[in-house]
């Protein structure tokens, strides 16, 4: 296409013809400010914003060569907040895109114009490398004040680029009165037979409306800002945006669609998973005496693991330059051959050894849940991207992907489990959900066996073992550190909820090991853990929610609560108390059960010589895959995290027996 | 450790007021250049070390603790000087990664300013433990801004970031050499930053008949070798600066030197400029801004309309001051190699625009006051290190800010006034920090060294420090307590000086919606599933004060043990800051800042139970602070009070456990629940 763009282009000029580019702002007319517009108080979107958008418009304009892009942003500062965030103006662009015809200018309260200077609009080189820049204009607008209104406009000009599969946001950081955009689409000269089509993502259902010179246009009102909240879902999942892209059918039928797309995969990838002879012999040889084919798939999942070297792995101790000087393998059998290859590589060579076993493998593609949550009812490919391999198994199709480190086998990186995943296939590509691992499987287990002493000091033995997706997030963010540095991490988690901890004699295991759990051992010391007063001791006995804040402390919310997998968390303490104490008035929190998708439960007990104090804790979340939650329930949500918080940090008093 | 602050070089030197690299900044540019080196597949192997590069390679350093990344084998900058002033700065620099985090040392830095500087040449090596040679030449090299946050900024640099390539064991080393011209005859040189470094020197090759002289910061007075007119200051065996809590900065512990020359007496009179004293220091800056701070008719009205109501000279300055708070702030930096970074834009210009930075701002604000008849100066000040700046250097380089000094009568009274041999009385004031208010100065600011810039009258002034009791927060808490444990409070918190202007900040940064969720996180901290009703914070950035009244429920604040005992902690909200020190050893001081709390809490105890523990009371007087808390039981009524006042002091090593004990034992006592029991 691009090629064929190039040619177009040049016969244009040969005949001179003149581009109709930029045509969105003839002359240096600004548009009349209205009064009422200078004369707001308050905004109208969000009523305690600091500024807001009054229009934001965009000609995009798809029917050149080049990509061109007319923006024009009017808004109104209302608080000195809203002076300091957006009075200053950075348009970042790189390679041959470049921003011209940039032009502001501020509307004082009392209607006062100042125009921004040519002289105050800067050109900057952010980085350059080689010929290649990230460059800025940059400007500040003049005399800014609450109350006044800006408006600046520029021009962006990506040169022979097309707006396919192209996203345009419809949110800022401030609300917006009206979002407009035009769309011009490219000429059947350019695209052929295919046509542009838009879909909106999480936002009003507006349609195209035929504007003037070939423009299409779409509009939107009282857009709220964009805000970020934790444990929200991805930002594509919440914002509202705009999906340009090109096809031949405007409306495809999605079976039809997805099935000519895994067709096309399929037929892409098939050289790239056969199994020939060498791989044939390879497979039987690995398989050796496993009968199941449970076991046979894991044996040929840990070689492609274990005996092939994954040069994407941090552990491969590999520089980018001694991976970039790499040969490329073509086939499963060069992957063999070489011992080594990419993590796309592996993936591929597991396929191939499992075919030549006699399973019928296939490339799978999904969408990621970190980025979206993807609809197979949406013929588009926009979301689709390999991710593992599917392997048919009795009546079911199993997903693995022994390129990736560090994950155990039967499991995916929680962003590819539980989402469609398309089984490509010559005949019959479908659909099928990927499985989402059970709470259980992300376990999170602590033990510890603590000295307290009169004065109020905790010391003793801690283990911590994580597992699942808990131990790939651990051992991912410690891999590439020192063991000193895995130290200090580990030190920072528990300063941080204990700020007198010291942590001693600490081993930390299986942090490269893909299938062992990533383990803390140490020794651990907490002066001042218990508080005394004059015949007491105050003790949590939960020891390792100590010093945890509860997970939701606001009361309002926008968006789903999101939680990436199902996850559960099993505690055993053991307390010896202090010689002469005994506990007074002890009892625990009732257990917490939220059907079928968590439980919290509390057991506290003390040994038979009342010297040992005993305390369990058992909960998990996210139970029959239930791990978004939306925005209207975030009340009950929040409670139950706040019920399941103090049940965490109840105290139990010992008491000191009278002296006779 | 982290440590990312390499030597200062001339764009550094030049950049002037409100510059500096911001390591947030750089950090992000260089995960940018690593990301953009990835596509560069021309780098080259071939063993060509050069033997300065071989030679310090094979340099066997101390035994460090095992968390010290990195190592300096070799740092050395010679800067020539020739008889047409054109300064030549020849760089090298070799350094080996100890552990997987000392990798994100491994890149070079030569910065410059594309006005009056440029970097010739620079290459780099990487030696692997393996004795590969990697070699970077001027396609791996980066051309970066050196600072992202300006609308426009003459200062770059050239980068080669070996990160990415560097392992444990490897050695990375580079050189560079640049050219300049320069409007000074001064440089300066940081023998190290956090890493530790073998051998470290800085030296100067003059023209015959020149000299240098040299002045020692944080370390015993280093003499030059000398050899007629060329100079080599060396130190070796550097030990590591660990990073500490409440440490001082590492510019007031590195060793660091302060070299200027001084032209033969027949030198040509392109040379830059020469200081001996202050006073030159202070003509050479005077000389540069004292024509920009000229008022024109539109500001003189502007005067007259901010200060027609203001009845004092006090409250003139305060309107003038507000108004400038009020211009925002934005830096453009141009001109730097001819002094440009210490001179401000014309007063006209940035009233007009209604920006400027910090030199722009100081200076509107002289113009204004000047069109009010009352005189002020321009203020050369550090921002960031109290310490940092030395009598012994007079040197515009030695800082990076710029506020004004305004003459008052005696009539004005304020914490913030010095008094001048010459000049008189004279109020600080920084009108870059729209937080602090005439009256009052930022806490980093306060008793440094600084320059009043006057003329031959300039002199280097001791900034006024305010007392703990100015900055200080008092915090009332009324309270019911349910017999479920439940409890319904009011907090009405009062802060006046530093203490205002921590929670101002909060206030002004955060966009409302996020306000209120700060301040429910902190009440959340203290009562779990508190619901928050009211928040109402009050703004007087005028007297420099601010309150906040917060009211909220708990429907489970006190435990209840089995229905017969009732637990709970008066201290219901906890303080905005805390100090930890929990290292058994320290190596440096604990630096202190001047602030004062006090806390009453008033809670109503539920019917039917009587108190059965209280905490004992806490009492501790040291030089550093005072700390206290008491408890009172009153017609069913509690009393608790808390109160502390710390002292803006540095406290020697030698007394670390004092100071430590001093804050382990706040941290206890506000730990004490108290027991009620049922009658």
């Amino acid at each position: 296409m691009f090629a064929y763009r190039l040619l177009i282009k040049l016969a244009y000029s040969i005949v001179g013809v003149l581009l109709l580019s930029g045509l969105a702002w003839a002359g240096d007319d600004w548009r009349p400010v209205e009064p009422a517009q200078l004369a707001m108080k308050t905004p109208v979107v969000e009523k305690d914003a600091d500024a807001e958008a009054i229009f934001w418009e965009v000609r995009v304009n798809d029917s050149d060569f080049d990509l061109i892009f007319n923006h024009y942003v009017r808004i109104k500062i209302f608080t000195e907040r809203g002076r300091e965030t957006q009075s200053k103006i950075d348009i970042p662009y790189f390679g041959k895109y470049h921003i011209k015809d940039i032009a502001g200018r501020t509307i004082k309260p009392d209607g006062t114009i100042v125009e921004l200077k040519k002289d105050a609009v800067f050109e900057r080189t952010i980085v350059k490398l080689s010929g290649l820049k990230v460059q800025a204009k940059s400007f500040a607008m003049p005399a800014v004040e609450p109350g006044a209104i800006i408006e600046y406009r520029w021009k962006e000009v990506r040169p022979q680029s097309m707006a396919d599969n192209l996203q345009l946001q419809f949110q800022r950081d401030i609300p917006v009165q009206l979002v407009k955009y035009y769309l011009k689409p490219a000429s059947a000269d350019l695209v052929g037979d295919r046509g542009m089509n838009t879909m909106t993502f999480h936002g009003q259902n507006t349609a195209l409306v035929k504007d003037k010179d070939g423009f299409y246009s779409m509009t939107m009102t009282n857009m709220p800002a964009f805000r970020e909240e934790p444990l929200m879902p991805p930002e594509d999942q919440v914002r509202t945006w705009m999906l340009i892209y090109y096809t031949r059918e405007a409306k495809p039928v999605p079976e039809k669609f997805w099935g000519d797309l895994g067709k096309r995969y399929y037929d892409i990838i098939k050289d790239r998973m056969k199994a020939n002879d060498e791989v044939k012999k390879a497979a039987a040889t690995i398989i050796g005496d496993a009968t199941t084919p449970e076991e046979k798939l894991k044996r040929l999942f840990d070689y492609c693991r274990y005996k092939i070297k994954n040069v994407n792995d941090d552990a491969a101790g590999m520089t980018d330059e001694q991976r970039k000087k790499l040969k490329e393998n073509h086939s499963p059998a060069d992957t063999l051959k070489r011992g080594m290859g990419n993590s796309a590589d592996i993936d591929l060579l597991f396929a191939a050894l499992a075919s030549a076993a006699g399973f019928e493998a296939r490339l799978a593609l999904s969408s990621y849940r970190d980025s979206f949550f993807f609809d197979p009812g949406l013929p588009l490919s926009y979301f689709m991207r390999p991710s593992s391999i599917a392997v048919h198994l009795g009546d079911n199709w199993k997903f693995f992907n022994p390129g990736t480190t560090l994950i155990p086998f039967g499991m995916l990186r929680w962003q590819e489990e539980g989402v469609p995943a398309l089984v490509a296939d010559a005949k019959a590509s479908k659909f099928v959900d990927t499985p989402m691992a059970a709470p259980d499987k992300s376990l999170e287990k602590r033990e510890a066996h603590l000295h307290l002493s009169e004065d109020g000091t905790l010391e003793g033995e801690v283990k911590i073992v994580y597992t699942g997706h808990l131990g790939y997030e651990k051992k991912e963010y410690n891999d590439d550190d020192s063991p000193q540095q895995r130290e200090a991490n580990l030190r920072e988690m528990f300063q941080k909820r204990m700020s007198t901890a010291e942590l001693s004699n600490i081993r930390i295991e299986n942090v490269t090991d893909p299938d062992k759990p990533f383990t803390y051992a140490f020794h651990l010391k907490v002066p001042g853990y218990a508080q005394r007063t004059g015949k007491r001791l105050f003790l949590q006995p939960g020891f390792f929610q100590h010093g945890i804040a509860s997970l939701f402390q606001t009361s309002e919310r926008k968006y789903a609560v999101y939680f990436h997998y199902p996850w559960m968390e099993e505690d055993q303490v053991l307390i010896d108390l202090p010689t002469g104490y005994a506990l007074d008035h002890a009892d625990r929190p009732a257990p917490f059960v939220i059907e079928k998708v968590g439980k919290h439960e509390i057991y506290i007990g003390i040994s038979k010589d009342g010297q040992t104090l005993e305390f369990k804790r058992h909960f998990f979340f996210g139970g029959q895959d239930r791990i978004l939650f939306p925005a209207a329930s975030y009340p009950t949500l929040k409670q139950i995290f706040d019920t399941i918080h103090e049940a965490d940090n109840h105290t139990l008093t010992l008491k000191q027996a009278a002296v006779n | 450790m982290k440590a990312f602050r390499r030597h200062r070089t001339f764009a550094d030197r030049v950049s002037g007021f409100g510059k500096g690299i911001s390591a947030a900044f750089f950090t992000r540019l260089l995960a940018l250049c690593a990301l953009t080196l990835l596509i560069n597949t021309s780098a080259f192997a071939g063993d060509d070390l050069p033997d300065w590069f071989r030679q310090a390679a094979k340099s066997t350093p101390s035994v460090y603790a095992k968390d010290v990344p990195a190592v300096v084998l070799l740092n050395e900058r010679t800067v020539k000087v020739d008889e047409e002033g054109k300064i030549t700065t020849y760089e090298r620099y070799v350094m080996r990664v100890l552990t997987m985090e000392g990798r994100r040392e491994a890149h070079g830095l030569a910065t410059y300013t594309t006005d009056s500087g440029k970097v010739k040449e620079m290459r780099g090596w990487l030696l692997r433990p393996s004795e590969e040679v990697k070699k970077y030449g001027k396609d791996q090299i980066l051309d970066i801004a050196l600072d992202s946050n300006d609308v426009f900024n003459e200062a770059r640099a050239r980068v080669i970031e070996a990160r990415d390539e560097a392992e444990v064991g490897a050695v990375f080393g580079y050189e560079y050499t640049s050219e300049e011209r320069s409007v000074f005859t001064q440089f300066d040189w940081d023998f190290q930053d956090r890493m530790p470094a073998l051998v470290s020197r800085f030296i100067m090759n003059l023209p015959a008949g020149w000299r240098a002289e040299s002045v020692t910061f944080n370390h015993a007075k280093i003499e030059a070798n000398a050899n007629g007119s060329n100079y080599t200051w060396e130190l070796r065996d550097l030990a590591p600066i660990e990073p500490e809590p409440a440490s001082p900065r590492v510019t007031s512990l590195a060793p660091r030197l302060a070299v200027s020359y001084f032209p033969a007496a027949n030198a040509k009179a392109a040379i830059g400029k020469s200081f001996e004293k202050w006073s030159e220091v202070s003509r050479w800056l005077f000389e540069l801004s004292d024509s920009q701070a000229v008022a024109d008719n539109a500001m003189i009205a502007k005067v007259r309309d901010l200060t027609a109501n203001a009845k004092t000279e006090l409250a003139k300055i305060q309107a003038i001051g507000r108004f400038v708070q009020g211009v925002n702030y934005v830096s453009i930096q141009t001109g730097l190699g001819r002094g440009g970074g210490y001179r401000p834009h014309s007063a006209i210009d940035v009233f007009n625009k209604s920006y400027g930075d910090c030199k722009d701002k100081a200076n509107l604000m002289r113009a204004l006051l000047k069109a009010l008849g009352i005189p002020s100066y321009l203020v050369s000040i550090y921002s960031g290190d109290p310490t940092y700046v030395r009598e012994e250097w007079p040197s515009p380089q030695q800082f990076n800010h710029c506020i004004i000094a305004v003459k008052v009568s005696d009539e004005t009274k304020a914490a913030t006034i010095v008094t001048h041999p010459q000049l008189g009385r004279l109020l600080i004031f920084d009108p870059t920090d729209d937080n602090t208010p005439v009256g009052d100065l930022p806490d980093h600011e306060q008793n440094s060294l600084a320059l009043i810039v006057a003329a031959d009258a300039g002199a280097l002034l001791r900034m006024p420090s305010t007392p703990p009791e100015a900055n200080r927060m008092e915090r009332q808490v009324e309270a019911i307590l349910g017999a479920d444990g439940s409890l319904n409070a009011k907090v009405l918190e009062r802060t006046a000086g530093q203490a205002a202007v921590n929670e101002r900040q909060a206030f002004r940064r955060l966009s409302k919606p996020d306000y209120l969720k700060m301040i429910e996180r902190w009440i959340t901290r203290g009562a779990t599933g508190a619901s928050v009703s009211k928040v109402d914070p009050l703004d007087n950035n005028a007297e420099g004060k601010f309150a906040l009244n917060v009211e909220f429920t708990a429907a489970r604040y006190a435990q209840v043990m089995q229905g017969h005992l009732l637990v709970f902690k008066p201290t219901i909200v906890s303080r905005r800051e805390s100090l930890f020190l929990t290292e058994g050893l320290r190596k440096h001081p604990v630096m202190l800042n001047a602030h004062a709390y006090t806390e009453t809490v008033k809670v109503k105890l539920p019917d039917g139970f009587v108190v059965d523990e209280i905490p004992d009371a806490v009492k501790m007087d040291t030089p550093f602070g005072n700390y206290a808390t008491s408890y009172e039981v009153k017609d069913g009524t509690l009393y608790f009070t808390r109160s502390l006042v710390v002292r803006g002091a540095t406290i020697p090593v030698s007394d670390y456990e004092k100071v430590k004990h001093f804050y382990s034992l706040i941290y206890a006592a506000e730990q004490a629940p108290i027991v009620l029991a049922r009658k």
